[in-house]
């Protein structure tokens, strides 16, 4: 009796001790915060801040028609979590493909790079290492891809609300 | 005067650098597309990115040109069924719905029911079937809203959708389950109210 | 080049994030997401109020990081946060939980036995856990879930070690009640 409670207990426990999805644009969403109300009331200059809300924390898009879908918003932030990687390049339809035109900068491990975007649909993929592809884990996949590599796409712009 | 304009419309690939990076026999077919693509009125920077994406991932030149050749068709359905007015922005997620399964009927239907720009729409029909919804119930869902719902709604009903496909629900179920709750179709109103797994889009103190 | 690179502590991490380097606090951030995530998830029984919650606490503990008078014990404080964030969220979310995937079920899960099976389970957990105390439900998920010890615990709610364990044991008693119950329905 007392035997069978510790095991279906212990079943709930280790039903309970899985990994739990925590919605990966969580973390965009902290550092957006911070970057507006900094600590202590001190006053900091909008660009390191952003720059630093590019440090996330997990694999992740900062989606955003998922942000602000509302509005027409072109400022993106793209994090890679890849504490391997010796270099990380952001490549898309936005930048010809070119993995010198948004190479990402790294803070332990997290590569981020923050990029403009006009409305539109584009795809993306991350060159970890210069031969590595990675799709976006935390953005819809590109069904449609030709060439054989992994790619994500971000949809930027919708009609008012 | 056909000639001046051949002439004119060749001009479209041949002045653009970027081709550059495409070996001979690539570039020349490749710009025969994208001229081709222009000479009818088809947005050709989504063919000339296609050619750019192949070249960075070390496509062959056949696949490359097989892929832009392929795009520049479903562009052109894309337009049948969209119109002449159709942005290239609403042209390029135009493809990818295309691409997921939905038939030229859909995006004429959604064209006729919903005030463009159907960016949005057509991109959230394609990225429920990548999610794994059944590319009818996908376009039979956004059809369903496009006529009301806001571009955020459509997006937070995505959204919902993919968030319970996570939990473990089919995704065909989450699709008709999000759908029948109702809470995404009304303009102006708050589609998180009494909907635990909605996006958080809120004011907060 | 990055690569093996050590892993800075907690307390490196504030100690950057409090000289400037908000960047430091993204590494926090992403340090403890998931595993302060699964606890406010199981605590609070609904996902979007628990994302809430979370994303609260971050930025709570960011804006008082002063006030955090042993970085090398960030995450017990950051917990300490949490705990406290989701006791005012709590009950109001519980009843909610998991309606969907009922409906999911009522849908066509029919055909999928195994599918099936495991929601039914997570759905009974989760269904005994909204039915705890919430005072027993935190105790429970922090030492068992969590795996903190008496002591910590202890600091981060405030309750005896004894009370503590007094809440445990009656909330591994009520949870094997409850899914007993579950059973036979």
């Amino acid at each position: 009796m007392f035997e069978r409670e510790d095991e279906t207990v212990e079943r709930v426990i280790q039903h309970l001790r899985r990994p739990v999805a925590i919605d990966p644009g969580l973390d965009a969403r902290v550092m957006r915060e911070i970057a507006q109300a900094p600590p202590n009331g001190r006053r900091v200059k909008l660009w390191p801040l952003l720059a630093a809300a590019a440090v996330l924390a997990t694999v992740l898009v900062v989606r955003p028609w998922i942000w602000n879908a509302a509005t027409t918003v072109d400022t993106l932030q793209f994090v890679l979590v890849a504490p391997q990687a010796a270099s990380v390049a952001l490549v898309g339809d936005f930048n010809d493909w070119d993995p010198a035109r948004s190479p990402m900068q790294t803070a332990h491990g997290v590569w981020a790079t923050v990029v403009r975007l006009a409305p539109g649909r584009y795809r993306y993929a991350f060159l970890v290492n210069g031969v590595e592809w990675r799709a976006d884990p935390s953005a819809p996949a590109a069904k449609d891809d030709e060439f054989g590599t992994p790619s994500s796409v971000v949809t930027v712009g919708g009609r008012g609300s | 005067m056909m000639l001046a304009a051949l002439l004119l419309v060749t001009q479209v690939a041949v002045q653009d650098p970027r081709l550059e990076r495409l070996d001979p026999d690539t570039r020349v077919a490749v710009a025969a597309v994208v001229d081709s693509a222009h000479g009818v009125g088809l947005p050709v920077e989504p063919i000339i990115q296609r050619a750019l994406e192949g070249v960075t991932k070390g496509a062959s030149g056949a696949r490359i040109v097989a892929a832009v050749r392929r795009l520049a068709v479903d562009l052109g359905t894309a337009r049948t069924a969209l119109g002449t007015s159709a942005a290239e922005a609403e042209l390029e997620a135009a493809v990818a719905a295309l691409r997921a399964g939905a038939t030229p009927d859909v995006l004429a239907n959604l064209r006729d029911v919903r005030r463009p720009p159907l960016t949005i729409a057509l991109a959230v029909l394609a990225d429920l079937v990548a999610s794994g919804v059944p590319a009818d119930s996908a376009a039979a869902a956004v059809l369903a809203l496009a006529p009301k719902a806001r571009d955020a709604d459509l997006v937070e009903f995505r959204r919902a959708v993919e968030r319970d496909i996570t939990l473990g629900a089919p995704p065909g179920a989450a699709t008709s389950v999000r759908l029948n709750a109702g809470a995404f179709d009304a303009p102006g109103t708050s589609s998180t109210q009494g909907n635990p797994n909605t996006p958080r889009r809120r004011s907060r103190p | 080049m990055g690569i093996n690179s050590v892993e800075p502590s907690d307390a490196e991490l504030v100690r950057r994030v409090r000289t400037g380097d908000t960047g430091a606090y993204g590494a926090l951030v992403s340090r403890y997401r998931d595993r302060l995530g699964r606890y406010a998830v199981h605590m609070i029984g609904d996902r979007e109020d628990a994302e809430e919650a979370l994303q609260d606490s971050f930025v709570r503990a960011y804006r008082s990081l002063a006030r955090c008078d042993d970085p090398a014990r960030f995450g017990a404080w950051l917990y300490g946060i949490l705990v406290n964030r989701c006791r005012t969220t709590g009950a109001r979310a519980a009843r909610r939980r998991r309606t969907f995937v009922h409906d999911a079920q009522a849908l066509d899960l029919a055909a999928h036995a195994d599918q099936a099976d495991r929601l039914d389970w997570t759905d009974a957990v989760d269904r005994a856990l909204a039915r705890l105390a919430p005072d027993y439900r935190e105790a429970f998920l922090l030492k068992h879930v969590q795996d903190l010890e008496y002591e910590e615990i202890a600091e981060l709610t405030g309750a005896g070690v004894s009370a503590l364990k007094m809440r445990v044991k009656r909330a591994r008693e009520q949870l094997q009640k409850y899914l007993r119950e579950a059973e036979h329905v």
